[in-house]
Protein backbone atom coordinates (compact mmCIF):
# COMPACT_ATOMS: atom_id res chain seq x y z
CA UNK A 1 0.00 0.00 0.00
CA UNK A 2 1.43 3.62 -0.95
CA UNK A 3 1.56 5.88 1.77
CA UNK A 4 -0.01 9.11 2.10
CA UNK A 5 1.57 12.40 1.30
CA UNK A 6 2.18 13.25 5.37
CA UNK A 7 -0.57 15.36 6.81
CA UNK A 8 1.94 17.71 8.24
CA UNK A 9 2.63 18.49 4.70
CA UNK A 10 -0.18 17.86 2.86
CA UNK A 11 -2.24 20.21 5.41
CA UNK A 12 -0.87 23.18 4.95
CA UNK A 13 -0.46 22.92 1.81
CA UNK A 14 -3.98 21.93 1.30
CA UNK A 15 -4.61 25.68 3.82
CA UNK A 16 -2.11 27.79 1.25
CA UNK A 17 -5.38 27.82 -1.02
CA UNK A 18 -7.26 30.38 1.22
CA UNK A 19 -4.17 33.41 0.70
CA UNK A 20 -4.00 32.28 -2.89
CA UNK A 21 -7.30 32.43 -4.08
CA UNK A 22 -7.28 36.00 -2.35
CA UNK A 23 -4.39 37.16 -3.35
CA UNK A 24 -4.57 36.02 -7.29
CA UNK A 25 -8.21 35.81 -7.33
CA UNK A 26 -9.72 37.98 -4.49
CA UNK A 27 -12.03 34.92 -3.49
CA UNK A 28 -12.64 32.58 -0.79
CA UNK A 29 -12.32 29.39 -0.93
CA UNK A 30 -15.32 27.08 -1.73
CA UNK A 31 -16.69 24.28 -4.38
CA UNK A 32 -20.13 23.37 -4.12
CA UNK A 33 -21.43 26.69 -5.77
CA UNK A 34 -20.62 24.66 -8.58
CA UNK A 35 -23.59 23.28 -8.64
CA UNK A 36 -25.73 26.04 -8.72
CA UNK A 37 -23.08 27.75 -11.13
CA UNK A 38 -23.56 25.16 -13.57
CA UNK A 39 -27.80 24.87 -13.44
CA UNK A 40 -27.66 28.11 -13.61
CA UNK A 41 -26.13 27.68 -17.27
CA UNK A 42 -29.19 25.78 -18.23
CA UNK A 43 -32.05 27.48 -16.41
CA UNK A 44 -33.17 30.47 -14.48
CA UNK A 45 -35.52 28.76 -12.53
CA UNK A 46 -36.02 28.30 -9.88
CA UNK A 47 -35.22 31.72 -9.45
CA UNK A 48 -32.17 30.37 -7.12
CA UNK A 49 -30.67 29.61 -10.42
CA UNK A 50 -31.12 33.40 -11.80
CA UNK A 51 -28.11 35.27 -10.22
CA UNK A 52 -25.19 36.97 -11.44
CA UNK A 53 -23.39 33.67 -12.29
CA UNK A 54 -20.19 35.64 -13.16
CA UNK A 55 -18.73 35.49 -9.70
CA UNK A 56 -18.85 31.90 -9.27
CA UNK A 57 -16.97 31.40 -13.02
CA UNK A 58 -13.92 30.74 -11.50
CA UNK A 59 -15.06 27.82 -9.45
CA UNK A 60 -16.20 26.11 -12.86
CA UNK A 61 -12.68 26.62 -14.23
CA UNK A 62 -11.13 25.48 -10.53
CA UNK A 63 -12.98 22.56 -10.98
CA UNK A 64 -11.88 21.74 -14.44
CA UNK A 65 -8.31 20.94 -12.56
CA UNK A 66 -9.69 19.28 -10.06
CA UNK A 67 -10.70 16.76 -12.94
CA UNK A 68 -7.68 17.28 -15.02
CA UNK A 69 -6.14 16.09 -11.99
CA UNK A 70 -8.21 13.09 -11.76
CA UNK A 71 -7.86 11.81 -15.73
CA UNK A 72 -3.84 12.27 -14.99
CA UNK A 73 -4.15 10.11 -11.99
CA UNK A 74 -6.24 7.50 -13.89
CA UNK A 75 -3.72 7.63 -16.80
CA UNK A 76 -0.98 6.89 -14.74
CA UNK A 77 -2.80 4.16 -13.15
CA UNK A 78 -4.28 5.46 -9.85
CA UNK A 79 -6.73 3.17 -8.60
CA UNK A 80 -9.40 4.86 -6.36
CA UNK A 81 -11.06 1.70 -5.16
CA UNK A 82 -7.76 0.42 -4.35
CA UNK A 83 -5.50 3.15 -1.72
CA UNK A 84 -6.29 1.68 1.24
CA UNK A 85 -5.91 -2.10 2.53
CA UNK A 86 -9.25 -3.36 3.34
CA UNK A 87 -8.43 -5.40 6.32
CA UNK A 88 -6.79 -2.05 8.49
CA UNK A 89 -10.14 -1.05 8.79
CA UNK A 90 -14.24 -2.53 8.93
CA UNK A 91 -15.10 -1.70 5.68
CA UNK A 92 -18.12 -2.90 3.65
CA UNK A 93 -18.59 -1.26 0.53
CA UNK A 94 -15.14 -3.07 -1.30
CA UNK A 95 -16.07 -6.63 -0.22
CA UNK A 96 -18.88 -6.99 -2.42
CA UNK A 97 -18.48 -5.88 -5.96
CA UNK A 98 -17.88 -2.01 -6.81
CA UNK A 99 -19.99 -1.94 -9.70
CA UNK A 100 -23.08 -3.09 -9.06
CA UNK A 101 -26.89 -1.69 -8.74
CA UNK A 102 -26.67 -1.23 -5.15
CA UNK A 103 -23.24 0.67 -4.84
CA UNK A 104 -24.84 3.07 -7.72
CA UNK A 105 -27.66 3.60 -5.97
CA UNK A 106 -25.71 4.60 -3.01
CA UNK A 107 -23.45 7.08 -4.83
CA UNK A 108 -26.59 8.39 -6.53
CA UNK A 109 -28.05 9.19 -3.22
CA UNK A 110 -25.14 9.87 -1.83
CA UNK A 111 -24.71 12.72 -4.67
CA UNK A 112 -28.41 14.18 -3.80
CA UNK A 113 -27.50 14.67 -0.33
CA UNK A 114 -24.23 16.21 -1.17
CA UNK A 115 -26.20 18.89 -3.65
CA UNK A 116 -28.90 18.99 -1.08
CA UNK A 117 -26.81 19.46 1.94
CA UNK A 118 -24.32 21.76 0.28
CA UNK A 119 -26.43 24.29 -0.40
CA UNK A 120 -28.57 24.40 2.21
CA UNK A 121 -26.00 24.58 4.61
CA UNK A 122 -24.65 26.98 2.31
CA UNK A 123 -20.58 25.82 1.96
CA UNK A 124 -19.29 22.24 1.96
CA UNK A 125 -16.10 21.31 3.14
CA UNK A 126 -14.23 23.39 1.46
CA UNK A 127 -16.25 27.06 1.76
CA UNK A 128 -17.31 25.77 5.63
CA UNK A 129 -14.03 23.71 7.21
CA UNK A 130 -11.53 24.85 5.69
CA UNK A 131 -12.72 28.46 4.69
CA UNK A 132 -14.96 28.89 7.28
CA UNK A 133 -13.12 27.83 10.05
CA UNK A 134 -9.93 29.83 9.13
CA UNK A 135 -11.96 32.73 9.71
CA UNK A 136 -13.12 31.60 13.23
CA UNK A 137 -16.96 31.71 11.69
CA UNK A 138 -19.88 30.51 14.46
CA UNK A 139 -21.54 29.58 11.16
CA UNK A 140 -18.74 27.19 9.81
CA UNK A 141 -18.36 26.08 13.26
CA UNK A 142 -21.90 24.78 13.29
CA UNK A 143 -21.65 23.75 9.11
CA UNK A 144 -18.46 21.62 10.49
CA UNK A 145 -19.81 19.95 13.43
CA UNK A 146 -23.06 18.84 11.90
CA UNK A 147 -21.35 17.40 8.91
CA UNK A 148 -19.34 15.30 11.06
CA UNK A 149 -22.85 14.58 12.83
CA UNK A 150 -23.85 13.22 9.21
CA UNK A 151 -20.66 11.77 8.54
CA UNK A 152 -20.97 8.96 11.55
CA UNK A 153 -24.51 8.38 11.27
CA UNK A 154 -23.85 7.25 7.64
CA UNK A 155 -20.74 5.58 9.06
CA UNK A 156 -22.23 3.52 11.98
CA UNK A 157 -26.09 3.43 11.52
CA UNK A 158 -26.34 3.45 7.86
CA UNK A 159 -23.21 1.90 5.96
CA UNK A 160 -23.13 -1.37 8.48
CA UNK A 161 -26.89 -2.21 7.23
CA UNK A 162 -26.48 -1.92 3.61
CA UNK A 163 -23.84 -4.75 3.21
CA UNK B 1 -13.02 43.39 -11.08
CA UNK B 2 -13.01 39.95 -13.43
CA UNK B 3 -13.58 40.45 -16.92
CA UNK B 4 -15.75 37.85 -18.39
CA UNK B 5 -13.88 35.44 -20.40
CA UNK B 6 -10.51 36.47 -19.68
CA UNK B 7 -8.09 33.77 -20.67
CA UNK B 8 -5.35 34.30 -17.57
CA UNK B 9 -7.96 34.70 -15.39
CA UNK B 10 -9.33 31.06 -16.67
CA UNK B 11 -5.87 29.61 -16.21
CA UNK B 12 -5.13 30.49 -13.31
CA UNK B 13 -8.21 29.40 -11.70
CA UNK B 14 -7.65 25.58 -13.50
CA UNK B 15 -4.07 25.65 -12.08
CA UNK B 16 -4.83 26.43 -8.44
CA UNK B 17 -7.72 23.38 -8.79
CA UNK B 18 -4.91 21.56 -10.54
CA UNK B 19 -2.82 22.50 -7.77
CA UNK B 20 -5.43 21.39 -4.92
CA UNK B 21 -6.37 18.20 -6.31
CA UNK B 22 -3.13 16.78 -6.64
CA UNK B 23 -2.66 17.68 -2.84
CA UNK B 24 -5.86 16.41 -2.11
CA UNK B 25 -5.23 13.37 -3.94
CA UNK B 26 -1.87 12.45 -2.79
CA UNK B 27 -2.94 12.71 0.86
CA UNK B 28 -5.66 10.34 -0.26
CA UNK B 29 -8.50 12.31 0.97
CA UNK B 30 -10.23 11.48 -2.40
CA UNK B 31 -10.25 7.77 -0.77
CA UNK B 32 -13.70 6.44 0.67
CA UNK B 33 -11.37 4.35 2.55
CA UNK B 34 -9.75 7.57 4.55
CA UNK B 35 -12.69 9.24 4.76
CA UNK B 36 -14.35 5.61 6.81
CA UNK B 37 -10.81 5.61 8.79
CA UNK B 38 -11.92 8.90 9.98
CA UNK B 39 -15.20 8.46 10.98
CA UNK B 40 -14.15 5.16 12.68
CA UNK B 41 -11.68 7.62 14.18
CA UNK B 42 -8.59 4.89 13.47
CA UNK B 43 -6.32 7.06 11.96
CA UNK B 44 -5.37 10.72 12.87
CA UNK B 45 -4.69 11.30 9.29
CA UNK B 46 -7.60 12.93 8.06
CA UNK B 47 -8.04 14.64 11.50
CA UNK B 48 -4.24 16.09 11.36
CA UNK B 49 -4.95 16.97 7.44
CA UNK B 50 -7.88 19.36 8.03
CA UNK B 51 -6.61 20.72 11.73
CA UNK B 52 -3.48 21.73 10.14
CA UNK B 53 -5.01 23.27 6.67
CA UNK B 54 -7.36 25.39 8.87
CA UNK B 55 -4.49 26.49 11.13
CA UNK B 56 -2.04 27.37 8.37
CA UNK B 57 -5.71 29.15 6.77
CA UNK B 58 -5.84 30.94 9.78
CA UNK B 59 -2.80 32.32 10.20
CA UNK B 60 -2.90 33.22 6.52
CA UNK B 61 -5.63 35.34 6.65
CA UNK B 62 -4.03 36.50 10.15
CA UNK B 63 -0.79 37.61 8.34
CA UNK B 64 -2.85 39.17 5.38
CA UNK B 65 -5.66 41.40 7.87
CA UNK B 66 -1.99 43.02 9.61
CA UNK B 67 0.18 43.34 6.60
CA UNK B 68 -2.55 44.82 4.78
CA UNK B 69 -1.45 42.84 1.91
CA UNK B 70 -3.31 43.39 -1.31
CA UNK B 71 -4.35 41.41 -3.88
CA UNK B 72 -2.60 40.78 -7.18
CA UNK B 73 -4.39 43.82 -8.93
CA UNK B 74 -3.39 45.91 -5.77
CA UNK B 75 -6.60 45.78 -4.00
CA UNK B 76 -7.86 45.43 -0.63
CA UNK B 77 -8.26 42.25 0.77
CA UNK B 78 -11.49 41.56 2.01
CA UNK B 79 -12.99 38.35 3.70
CA UNK B 80 -16.70 37.92 4.04
CA UNK B 81 -18.71 35.74 6.58
CA UNK B 82 -21.25 33.45 5.28
CA UNK B 83 -24.80 34.65 6.91
CA UNK B 84 -25.30 33.45 9.92
CA UNK B 85 -28.34 30.64 9.72
CA UNK B 86 -28.20 27.97 12.35
CA UNK B 87 -31.05 25.95 11.30
CA UNK B 88 -29.81 25.92 7.63
CA UNK B 89 -25.78 25.26 8.60
CA UNK B 90 -27.00 22.57 10.78
CA UNK B 91 -29.63 21.01 8.78
CA UNK B 92 -27.90 21.26 5.59
CA UNK B 93 -24.59 20.16 7.08
CA UNK B 94 -26.48 16.90 8.30
CA UNK B 95 -27.68 15.69 5.09
CA UNK B 96 -24.20 16.70 3.06
CA UNK B 97 -22.31 14.74 5.88
CA UNK B 98 -24.66 11.68 5.61
CA UNK B 99 -23.78 12.12 1.94
CA UNK B 100 -20.02 12.47 3.01
CA UNK B 101 -19.94 9.71 4.86
CA UNK B 102 -22.06 7.09 2.57
CA UNK B 103 -20.23 8.10 -1.03
CA UNK B 104 -16.57 8.96 1.02
CA UNK B 105 -16.66 12.54 -1.43
CA UNK B 106 -17.45 16.13 -0.82
CA UNK B 107 -17.49 18.22 -3.43
CA UNK B 108 -13.23 18.50 -4.43
CA UNK B 109 -13.27 15.04 -4.53
CA UNK B 110 -16.32 14.57 -6.10
CA UNK B 111 -14.53 16.26 -9.58
CA UNK B 112 -11.33 14.78 -9.38
CA UNK B 113 -13.41 11.46 -9.39
CA UNK B 114 -15.03 12.35 -12.44
CA UNK B 115 -11.53 12.11 -13.79
CA UNK B 116 -10.21 8.80 -11.36
CA UNK B 117 -13.25 7.40 -12.78
CA UNK B 118 -15.50 8.92 -14.66
CA UNK B 119 -18.85 6.61 -13.93
CA UNK B 120 -18.55 6.93 -10.50
CA UNK B 121 -17.73 10.65 -11.05
CA UNK B 122 -20.39 10.99 -12.99
CA UNK B 123 -23.46 9.64 -11.12
CA UNK B 124 -22.19 11.87 -8.23
CA UNK B 125 -22.46 14.69 -10.05
CA UNK B 126 -25.65 14.12 -11.40
CA UNK B 127 -26.84 13.34 -8.26
CA UNK B 128 -25.51 16.62 -6.89
CA UNK B 129 -27.00 18.76 -9.56
CA UNK B 130 -30.50 17.17 -8.76
CA UNK B 131 -30.23 17.77 -4.78
CA UNK B 132 -29.40 21.28 -5.91
CA UNK B 133 -32.03 21.79 -7.70
CA UNK B 134 -34.58 20.19 -5.15
CA UNK B 135 -33.01 22.30 -3.00
CA UNK B 136 -33.81 25.54 -5.30
CA UNK B 137 -37.64 23.91 -5.40
CA UNK B 138 -37.87 23.52 -1.13
CA UNK B 139 -35.75 26.45 -0.49
CA UNK B 140 -38.90 28.82 0.80
CA UNK B 141 -40.68 25.71 2.44
CA UNK B 142 -37.14 24.62 4.85
CA UNK B 143 -35.96 26.65 7.58
CA UNK B 144 -32.76 28.84 7.38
Amino acid sequence: MKEPLAWYIAGPLIGLVVPILLILKEKQFGVSSNYRYIISKFTKNPAYFNYNNNSDGWQFSFAIGLVIVGIFYQLSGYEINGIAKLDQIDTYIATTEFYNLKNWAIFFFGGILIGFGGRWSNGCTAGHCIMGMSQLSKTSFIATIAFFIGGLIATYFIIPYLF
Amino acid sequence: MEKKFNLKNILTSIAIGIYFGVILTESQAVSWYRIQEMFYFKSFHMFGLLGSAIATGAISLWIIKKLKIKSINHNPIEVKDKPFQWKANFGGGVLFGLGWGLTGACSAPLFISIGLDWKIGLILLVGALIGTYLYALLKDKIPH
